[in-house]
């Protein structure tokens, strides 16, 4: 496995694609295959925090595992769940439609073992408080690119108190605009401007340091 | 133009080319990008500024008379008319698409596909006829129907209006205002066009790594085309800068910025520095990994726009005493900050990044459309307070000693279908002056391949 999560770590994409056909041909369980995976997001992930490396490197690791899953999914068995960490709902605010970096903090999450409810671009407040309520989740994460959104993030946040949800969720703002000037304006608990940071604040969040 | 009017005219313009230069001036230059702050003050909608011309003047000439102290100013009108006639799926058009006061969006998507390289390169018209054209243009889909012809037709003539509805709310700026636009005629990085156009970030993200080789090779066609066509748009008199957005840097590694990216922005740029133009650059996202390449540039040839994400203080460590940089106010400050604050802060850059002129006012690429008006007014009145270095006259703007210079271009046939295969295939025996009508068929097919390979 330590092979798979090299080849994952360095983006051999060929590399490790043939490693995993191989093991399920060897008859390792996906899961356990899944796992060393996961680890090697992490460490790409890790890199690129300590810039090492970049976006589209990133995003690559993210490519290599849909070629992956591609040959995983056959083997694993539906409705098979395993525990998670705790559940996070995310979403990129009205009126925007940037989610590279929202993706890319999804996929981080997933890794570290969270349950994320992805409700997309373009999410009117109204449906991230539906979110919050119905799932439980002790953490909102809002994403946003552009400058224009400042009043919207308020607004969800806003809309949240009005619905008595206020006390029951954190929420962090992410996006390159997002600052300290930003996150007191909009009410939030805090803000992110890499996506390693939303994994220590959901860390922090449900006790898992 | 009144003598008086000419006087601020050259005033504005002189400081603004001495400032690229890097040649002493009198006050920090204010030729500051105001578009979005410009649009949301108007009183318009962004889709009347886009459908309506009188509209647009009426923007540019309530934000003059406001901001006298503004020393350029680009002041065109947008058409969405364009993106109607052809249904350009590349932009959701705001009032037709989308809300009337949001901007025109871009879609980005991957229009061509991984394994079209070869054609893309090989044969850039017909790729962009047979392929191209009808994924991104609604009504071409249909190729070869009347509506079809028409589309494009409409296209042609709507491209000569739009030209001269700009060029009329110029002439007025320039009359009656004394303002210098601050750029004509524009380049892309070739690796952003092949991004942005065609490969979209996801794709062009898996190409580095999965066709490497075809994705410089592209860059490289791409460039030929892109240079030919901005000299044709540039300043013929070689003072106003050519300006380029550099949007896709950002995310590259340095490894990958400087395997794909570099070589081809950097010759292209070279080319029209050579020649003897300036250029002005938007660097948008985070550069600061890549700032060691920006000081390649030779001195007083390039004002660098920063974005908020690369730091201003290092750029101008790294390159500042060679070229001028504009940027360092934050965007957030201008939206959310107090007139205090930005005053402080204008007066820190000027104290070091504009300490001998080098420095421009602006946030990241551009004054936001949510800038509050006494923050607006506190960067002009920073200016006044703390960046004036003599109460002198401005330099004049100087004449460029390089008129004569010819770019080197790279060759190209720009030609579609070229003057011997129609002569050959009529069987035109031309008994008179052939140079005449040769002229003027080349005049055209020139005219045409710049519009299919520019189309958007
Ligand atoms: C790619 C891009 C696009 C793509 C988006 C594709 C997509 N599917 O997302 C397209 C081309 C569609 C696009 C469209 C537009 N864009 Co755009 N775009 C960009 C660009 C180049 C990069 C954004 C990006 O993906 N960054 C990379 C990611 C990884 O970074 P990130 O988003 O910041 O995310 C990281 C962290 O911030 C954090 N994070 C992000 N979200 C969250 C959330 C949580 C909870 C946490 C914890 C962390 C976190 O983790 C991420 C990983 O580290 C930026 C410029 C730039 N260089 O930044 C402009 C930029 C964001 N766009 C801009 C604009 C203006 C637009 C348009 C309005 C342009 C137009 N006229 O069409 C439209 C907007 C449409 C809309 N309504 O949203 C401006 C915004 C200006 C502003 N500050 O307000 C920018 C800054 C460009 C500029 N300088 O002018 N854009």
């Amino acid at each position: 496995m330590k092979e798979l999560v090299a080849a994952i770590t360095n983006l051999e994409e060929e590399a490790a694609v043939a490693i995993v056909e191989k093991k399920l041909q060897a008859g390792v369980s996906a899961h356990d295959i899944l796992a060393a995976c996961n680890e090697g997001l992490i460490a790409v992930g890790d890199l690129f925090s300590e810039g090492e490396y970049f976006l589209t490197e990133l995003m690559f690791s993210g490519e290599i595992m849909n070629s992956i899953m591609e040959k995983l999914t056959p083997y694993l068995s539906a409705g098979e769940t395993t525990a998670t960490k705790g559940k996070v709902v995310i979403g990129t605010v009205l009126g925007d439609i940037h989610d590279v970096g929202k993706n890319i903090v999804i996929n981080l999450l997933k890794g570290h073992g969270y349950e994320v409810i992805d409700l997309g671009i373009d999410v009117p407040a109204a449906e991230f408080v539906k979110a919050v309520k119905e799932t439980g989740a002790k953490v909102l994460g809002l994403s946003a690119l552009l400058n224009t959104t400042y009043p919207e993030m308020k607004t969800v946040i806003d809309e949240l108190k009005k619905a008595g949800l206020r006390d029951k969720v954190k929420v962090i703002i992410g996006g390159a605009i997002c600052s300290e000037k930003v996150r007191e304006f909009t009410g939030a608990d805090d803000y992110a401007t890499d996506a390693i940071k939303g994994v220590t604040f959901c860390n922090k969040v449900y006790g898992h340091e | 133009m009144e003598e008086s009017k000419q006087k601020l005219y050259n005033e504005r313009l002189g400081r603004y080319l001495a400032a690229i230069k890097r040649k002493p001036i009198d006050r920090i230059s204010t030729s500051i990008p105001v578009g979005s702050y410009a649009d949301a003050i108007s009183g318009y909608t962004i889709q009347e500024l886009m459908y309506d011309p009188q509209k647009a003047e009426d923007r540019a000439v309530k934000f003059l008379k406001r901001y006298p102290e503004i020393d350029t100013f680009s002041a065109g009108f947008s058409s969405a008319v364009d993106f109607d006639i052809l249904n350009s799926r590349l932009y959701r058009i705001p009032g037709r698409d989308i809300d009337p006061n949001s901007i025109r969006q871009f879609n980005e998507q991957e229009w061509m596909k991984a394994d079209e390289y070869r054609r893309f390169i090989d044969d850039p018209i017909g790729f962009r006829m047979d392929i191209y054209f009808p994924r991104i243009l609604g009504e071409y889909e249909k190729r070869g129907s009347i509506r079809s012809y028409i589309a494009f037709l409409k296209a042609g003539m709507q491209q000569g209006i739009a030209r001269e509805q700009s060029r009329q709310i110029n002439t007025r700026i320039k009359n009656e205002f004394a303002i210098p636009p601050s750029s004509q005629g524009i380049i892309n990085a070739p690796f952003d066009t092949l991004t942005n156009l065609f490969r979209g970030l996801h794709g062009i993200m898996r190409d580095m790594f999965r066709q490497p080789d075809l994705v410089i090779e592209a860059c490289e066609a791409i460039l030929k085309q892109n240079l030919a066509s901005c000299v044709a748009m540039a300043d013929p008199k070689k003072q106003l800068p050519v300006w380029i957005g550099a949007t896709r840097a950002g995310f590259l590694s340095p490894k990958q910025f400087e395997k794909f990216y570099w070589p081809t922005f950097y010759k292209g740029l070279m080319v029209l520095i050579e020649a003897g133009w300036t250029v002005r650059i938007f660097i948008e996202g985070n550069w600061n990994v890549h700032l060691d390449h920006l000081a390649e540039f030779p001195k007083g040839t390039v004002l660098f726009d920063l974005d908020n994400d690369t730091d201003i203080f290092t750029a101008h460590e790294k390159f500042g005493d060679k070229n001028a940089i504009s940027g360092g106010i934050p965007t957030d400050m201008l939206i959310l900050g107090t007139p205090e604050e930005v005053r402080q802060r204008v007066k820190l850059l000027i104290e070091t990044v504009g300490k001998d002129g080098g420095w421009i006012p602006n946030s990241g690429g551009s004054i936001p459309a949510g800038c509050k008006p006494e923050n607006f007014q506190a960067v002009l009145d920073a200016v006044k307070e703390f960046g004036v270095f003599h109460t002198g006259p401005a330099p004049k703007p100087e004449v460029s000693d390089m008129l004569d210079v010819k770019p080197q271009l790279p060759q190209i046939d720009r030609f579609i279908t070229s003057w011997e295969e129609v002569k050959e295939s009529n069987n035109w025996k031309i008994p008179g002056d052939e140079e005449l009508i040769k002229r003027n068929w080349e005049l055209f097919e020139r005219m045409a391949y710049s519009w299919v390979i520019s189309r958007r």
